[in-house]
């Protein structure tokens, strides 16, 4: 099945100047995650080669209403960008080893899989908001920057919808709804580290070029919550 | 004094402090490992007996969010009373109830950190043992399905409470606790070899209600501020009423 996820790289990576070529890749990573789902019985979420996938998917995912949005730019750079993002990731996954061990009792709740995959959608649309804060900053256009926010305040929606998943799910499974382990520490890091790129934007147009770089420094702070803490320190959440 | 309230309602320092929980909170992501006790006994009991090595930075990180907290409902009253005469209801109210969200959330932590409690160990199939409130709970059965790697792949027992009240019977499962009079009885994990043997802990979160409640009013609010200002142009400050940067920037 591995096969899928390089040609979505490949669609991505080389076809990106087109919006169809650029969909079909999505195609391609959405079989191959119905494909790995159908063989599991369940969404694959689990181990570094299934929630890279699942996160290059989501990239995709979340970034085509703003390929096809009115504020996006005429040329294709931000469809590249993304496409690029989206490569990347599904690229990352296939030296892992798939994971087809049936799921700890624990994790087989709808609770588990809500809480993850918002939490995906959540981290693509901040890799989004990083790119057009990128582009804002390369270009000065405004329009870029507004898609910024709705990139970061829809993420943001979607990853405060994951918080309270975990929570629910975590006081039926472990018997709180907060555990002080490094990966809830970032977590709360990050929710608060876009709470504060929300009010950033308070502080008038002085701060537009302050309110980008935010965005780009809020998906590194993304990365280091999903990768960094799973590499670098010892956690239940490590993948 | 007046410099005091403009201080203490401003924008600035509301940035300043979450930039301060940001940061004592990723080095105490280094300084509290996993493994460390601080997940097994309720947060203060921690805080107050841990060595100060270990508990420092939580004790700066509640300091900064007591703060933040006051910020919080300041400029909350502030943008209330600026914008009370202006615009829609909704897009008035959304943002405050997102800020009241929070707060629940931060009291829900703070009822938690108090009147937790948390115990456990193994209990044999046939066991039993003393509830919080001297009732007796028996794990009359234990059910497990192993898979062919040795692993658990489902598990649940049966239970009998004698309480003053009467006999209850009950069952508990991974994701499924067994709840009584505010505690929940959880299965861990079970063991087959030499016997039966279940992983139980007895849990009680008086915050979880409240913790609820705040994710429920945060998110609902932050689901109608998108849905108020769909279709709108996204421009930074350009889209804020004059008095709410006046009211922020104070």
């Amino acid at each position: 099945m591995k096969w899928l996820l390089i040609t979505s790289a490949a669609l991505y990576l080389f076809g990106s100047y087109s919006r169809p070529l650029f969909v079909a890749g999505l195609v391609a990573e959405l079989i191959h995650m119905g494909m790995r789902g159908q063989a599991l019985g369940r969404l694959p979420l689990i181990g570094p080669h299934d929630t890279m996938a699942f996160f290059s998917t989501s990239i995709a995912l979340m970034g085509l209403p703003f390929l096809y949005s009115r504020g996006a730019k005429k040329d294709s750079t931000l469809s590249w960008s993304i496409g690029a993002l989206a490569a990347l990731f599904a690229l990352l996954a296939l030296p892992f080893r798939s994971m087809n061990m049936p799921l700890p009792p624990v994790l087989n709740t709808l609770w588990f899989e809500l809480h993850v995959a918002l939490a995906f959608f959540a981290y693509g649309l901040f890799g989004i908001g990083a790119i057009l804060g990128g582009l804002y900053l390369a270009c000065n256009e405004r329009t870029l920057l507004d898609l910024q926010y709705k990139a970061s305040l829809i993420g943001y929606s979607f990853f405060s919808a994951s918080m309270v998943s975990g929570g629910i799910w975590g006081y039926y499974a472990w018997g709180t709804y907060w555990l002080w382990t490094p990966k809830e520490l970032w977590t709360s890091i990050l929710w608060l580290f876009y709470s504060l790129y929300l009010h950033l934007r308070l502080k008038g147009s002085n701060a537009d070029r302050i309110v980008a770089w935010a965005g780009i420094i809020g998906f590194g702070v993304t990365l280091f919550t999903y990768l960094g803490v799973s590499m670098l320190m010892k956690s239940s959440h490590s993948f | 004094m007046r410099k005091l309230y403009e201080f203490l309602t401003s924008l600035d320092l509301g940035i300043w402090l979450v930039t301060g929980v940001m940061l004592f909170i990723g080095i105490g992501s280094f300084v509290a490992k996993e493994g460390s006790a601080i997940n097994d006994v309720p947060l203060f009991i921690w805080l107050t007996q841990a060595p100060p090595a270990e508990t420092w930075w939580l004790w700066v990180t509640v300091a900064i969010l007591a703060l933040l907290a006051l910020n919080t409902v300041l400029c909350s009253i502030e943008s209330l009373r600026a914008k009370w005469q202006r615009g829609s209801f909704l897009i008035r109210i959304a943002p405050q109830v997102m800020h009241l969200g929070f707060l629940l959330i931060v009291l829900a932590h703070l009822f938690s950190a108090y009147g937790g409690f948390k115990d456990g160990g193994p209990l044999p199939e046939g066991g039993a043992f003393n509830f919080p409130d001297g009732s007796r709970l028996e794990l009359v059965r234990l059910d497990a399905r192993i898979g062919p790697m040795g692993m658990p792949l489902d598990f649940s027992g049966s239970l009998r409470h004698l309480t003053p009240g009467g006999v209850i019977t009950g069952t508990f499962s991974p994701n499924h606790p067994y709840f009584y009079q505010g505690f929940g009885v959880y299965l861990k994990n079970v063991e087959i070899m030499p016997a039966k043997t279940a992983l139980v802990e007895i849990h009680r979160e008086p915050g979880a209600g409240v913790a609820l409640a705040g994710a429920l009013l945060f998110t609902v609010a932050n689901l109608m501020l998108i849905w108020l200002r769909r279709g709108r142009r996204a421009g930074s400050a350009n889209e804020k009423a004059p008095e709410e940067l006046q009211t922020s920037e104070a």
